[in-house]
C-alpha cells in the first residue's frame, strides 16, 4: 500500500451542540482515491471540515506530510497543498467564470503564473473558456462543478477534498463528473471523497471508508467495502458489526 | 408647479442622495461582509462632523482639507470598534446581537460627545456653505456640489478599490459567500476588519457635509440612523448598488413630492414606497433572494 498522505488519529470534533466525530481514524494514501460514504449525521462532511479548517477537532491530530493540521487556518491549509471543494457549490455567482478560476489561485502574486495555470486548467476544461465570461451564476449545476474542480486545481494540489461532488446532478452530468475526478486522480492529485452516490464513487475509489456515529465501522479497498453484505444494511438503518481491515 | 422646482428636486436628490449613498455604502458594506447592522454608523457621521467642526475651529484647517485627518482617524475608530465589539460576536445570534452591541457603542459615542460639546446645535461654516452659483438658470449652492464631487470621488475610489484590486476581489467574495472565501484562502476576519474600517471611514466626508449643512449635536445620529437603515432596506441589505439607487431615489422622491404635493408628505411617501417595494421583493430592490445565514 502507498504511503500515507493525511492520517487521521483519534478525530473527535464538534460544532458546540456535543460531538459529531467521536474519535476517527484512518489514513489517505497517496496518489489514490479515498471515498467516504455513510449515512446522513455520520460526520462525514465534518470530517472534511477539520481538513480544511473549517472545523477545529476538540482532540487527535491530522498528520498531512508530517505536519499536523489541528488549529491550523484554512489559509495555511492551502498554502501546504490541499484544497476543498465544499457541498453546496462555492462559486461566485456574481463573478464571471474566468474570475473564479483566477481568484482559486488567491494565494499565488506572480501574474504570470496565475496566466500559466489558467490556461492548463482552461485547457483541461473546456468549460472554463467556453463559458469564460459568462457569470457563473448563470451556468448548470453540472457546469458550476465542473469549474469548481478547474478553480481548485489552481493551486496545483497534492490533495484534492471533494464533498458530495454529485449533489444535484442528473445522471449524464454525474458521470461526466466522476470521470472528471478519475482524470484528476489520473494527474497525480490524491482525492478524498465524500459522496452520498456510494456504489457508483466506491467503483472509483482505492480505498472505501464507511462511517456511522462519528466513527469509522468499516474500511477496506473501494472493492471491498462495495462488496461487503452488510454495506445495504448500513443503508438502510442497521449497523456494521465487524470491520474489514485494520 | 413649476418645471425649474421639479428641475430643481431632483438636481437636489443627486446631489445630496450621493452623501447619503456614501454612508449608507459603508453601512451596507459592513452587513453584506460581516452580518452585522451597525447602528452606531449614524453615530459616526456626528462624530465626523463633529471632527471636521473642531479641527476647522482650532486649526483653521477647511473642512474638505480636514478629511485627510479625519477619514484616517474614523478609519481607525472602526477598526478599533470591530476588535473590541464586534470579531467577539459569534454564531446565530449574531446579526440580532450586533444590533444591541452598536446600540451601546452608538449610545457610549453620544454620551462622550454631550459632555465634551453639550447638546447645543453648531454648524460647519466655511465660504462655501451659505454661498451659491446659477448654472442655466438653476441655482446651485457650492456646499453641496462640492460634496457631491466629494461623494463621486470617494465611491468611485471605492469602487476601484472593490472592483480593480485584489482586496477588492477577498471583499466581494466574502460579500457573496464566506465559507467559500475562506476556502480559497481569504483571511475573512481581516476582510471583515478592514471594512469594518472602511464602512466608519466613509463616515467621516458624510459627517463633515452634513455638518456643514444641518445644525447638529449628538441627538442627530438617530435621525441619521433611521434614514440610513431605511436605504439599505430599500436598496437590498448588502448591495452596494442598491445603496447608491436608493439613497439618490429617497431623497428625489422626497423633495418631488415636496414640491408637486406637500413636504408634509415627502417622508410618508418614501415609506409607502419602501413598504410597496418590500411586499414585491422583500429583499430589496437588490437585495440577495435567499436569506443569509449567519
Amino acid at each position: 500500500m502507498a504511503e500515507a498522505l493525511l492520517t487521521f488519529d483519534g478525530v473527535v470534533a464538534g460544532y458546540g451542540g456535543g460531538d459529531v466525530l467521536k474519535g476517527v481514524s484512518f489514513a489517505v494514501p497517496a496518489g489514490g482515491v479515498t471515498c467516504i460514504v455513510g449515512p446522513n449525521g455520520s460526520g462525514k462532511s465534518t470530517l472534511l471540515k477539520t481538513v480544511s479548517g473549517l472545523v477545529r477537532p476538540r482532540l487527535g491530530t491530522i498528520i498531512f506530510q508530517g505536519e499536523d493540521l489541528v488549529g491550523r487556518s484554512p489559509r495555511h491549509v492551502l498554502e501546504r497543498g490541499i484544497v476543498q471543494v465544499p457541498q453546496n457549490h462555492s462559486l461566485f455567482r456574481e463573478m464571471t467564470v474566468r474570475q473564479n478560476v483566477e481568484l482559486g489561485a488567491y494565494l499565488v502574486r506572480d501574474r504570470k503564473v496565475i496566466a500559466e495555470r489558467y490556461e492548463r486548467v482552461a485547457a483541461a476544461f473546456p468549460i472554463v473558456s467556453e463559458r469564460a465570461g459568462d457569470k457563473a451564476g448563470a451556468l448548470s449545476g453540472g457546469q458550476q462543478r465542473l469549474v469548481e474542480f478547474a478553480r481548485s486545481l489552481m493551486l496545483d494540489p497534492t490533495l484534492v477534498v471533494l464533498d458530495e461532488p454529485s449533489m444535484g446532478l442528473d445522471p449524464k452530468t454525474l458521470r461526466q463528473m466522476f470521470q472528471t475526478v478519475r482524470e484528476m486522480n489520473e494527474a497525480g492529485r490524491t482525492i478524498l471523497l465524500v459522496e452520498q452516490n456510494a456504489r457508483q464513487a466506491l467503483r472509483l475509489a482505492d480505498q472505501g471508508v464507511v462511517m456511522e456515529n462519528g466513527r469509522v465501522r468499516l474500511h477496506g479497498s473501494g472493492h471491498e467495502v462495495l462488496h461487503h453484505p452488510e454495506i445495504g444494511a448500513l443503508y438502510l438503518g442497521g449497523s456494521i458489526e465487524e470491520t474489514v481491515t485494520g | 408647479m413649476s418645471g425649474s422646482a421639479l428641475t430643481y428636486a431632483i438636481i437636489d436628490g443627486v446631489l445630496t442622495g450621493s452623501v447619503y449613498a456614501l454612508m449608507a455604502t459603508g453601512l451596507t458594506l459592513i452587513f453584506g461582509v460581516m452580518d452585522i447592522i451597525n447602528i452606531a454608523q449614524g453615530i459616526f457621521v456626528v462624530l465626523g462632523a463633529y471632527l471636521s467642526y473642531e479641527i476647522q475651529l482650532h486649526w483653521g484647517i477647511d473642512p474638505f482639507v480636514g478629511l485627510l485627518i479625519t477619514i484616517p482617524t474614523l478609519f481607525v475608530v472602526g477598526i478599533v470598534v470591530e476588535r473590541a465589539f464586534m470579531s467577539r460576536l459569534k454564531g446565530p445570534e449574531k446579526t440580532a446581537m450586533s444590533i444591541l452591541v452598536t446600540y451601546a457603542v452608538s449610545l457610549l459615542i453620544e454620551g462622550s460627545l454631550n459632555m465634551i460639546f453639550s447638546v447645543n446645535d453648531v454648524q460647519i461654516n466655511a465660504w462655501y456653505v451659505n454661498r451659491s452659483f446659477k448654472l442655466f438658470g438653476v441655482y446651485f449652492a457650492y456646499i453641496y456640489v462640492f460634496g457631491f464631487i466629494l461623494a463621486v470621488v470617494l465611491l468611485t475610489a471605492l469602487w476601484a478599490l472593490l472592483y480593480r484590486t485584489r482586496f477588492g476581489a477577498s471583499v466581494r467574495a466574502s460579500l457573496a459567500d464566506q465559507t467559500a472565501a475562506a476556502l480559497i484562502g481569504i483571511n475573512v476576519r481581516r476582510v471583515a476588519t478592514i471594512c469594518f474600517g472602511i464602512g466608519t471611514a466613509v463616515t467621516a466626508a458624510g459627517g463633515m457635509v452634513f455638518g456643514a449643512t444641518n445644525a447638529f449635536n449628538a441627538s442627530s445620529s438617530y435621525d441619521l440612523i433611521s434614514r440610513l437603515l431605511t436605504i439599505i432596506v430599500l436598496g437590498g441589505m448588502g448591495s452596494l448598488g442598491g445603496a447608491l439607487v436608493a439613497s439618490i431615489g429617497m431623497v428625489m422622491l422626497e423633495d418631488v413630492v415636496g414640491v408637486v404635493w406637500s413636504p408634509v408628505w415627502s417622508t410618508m411617501t418614501f415609506f409607502i414606497v419602501l413598504v410597496i417595494v418590500l411586499s414585491l421583493r422583500p429583499q430589496g430592490l437588490f437585495g440577495k433572494q435567499l436569506a443569509r445565514t449567519a
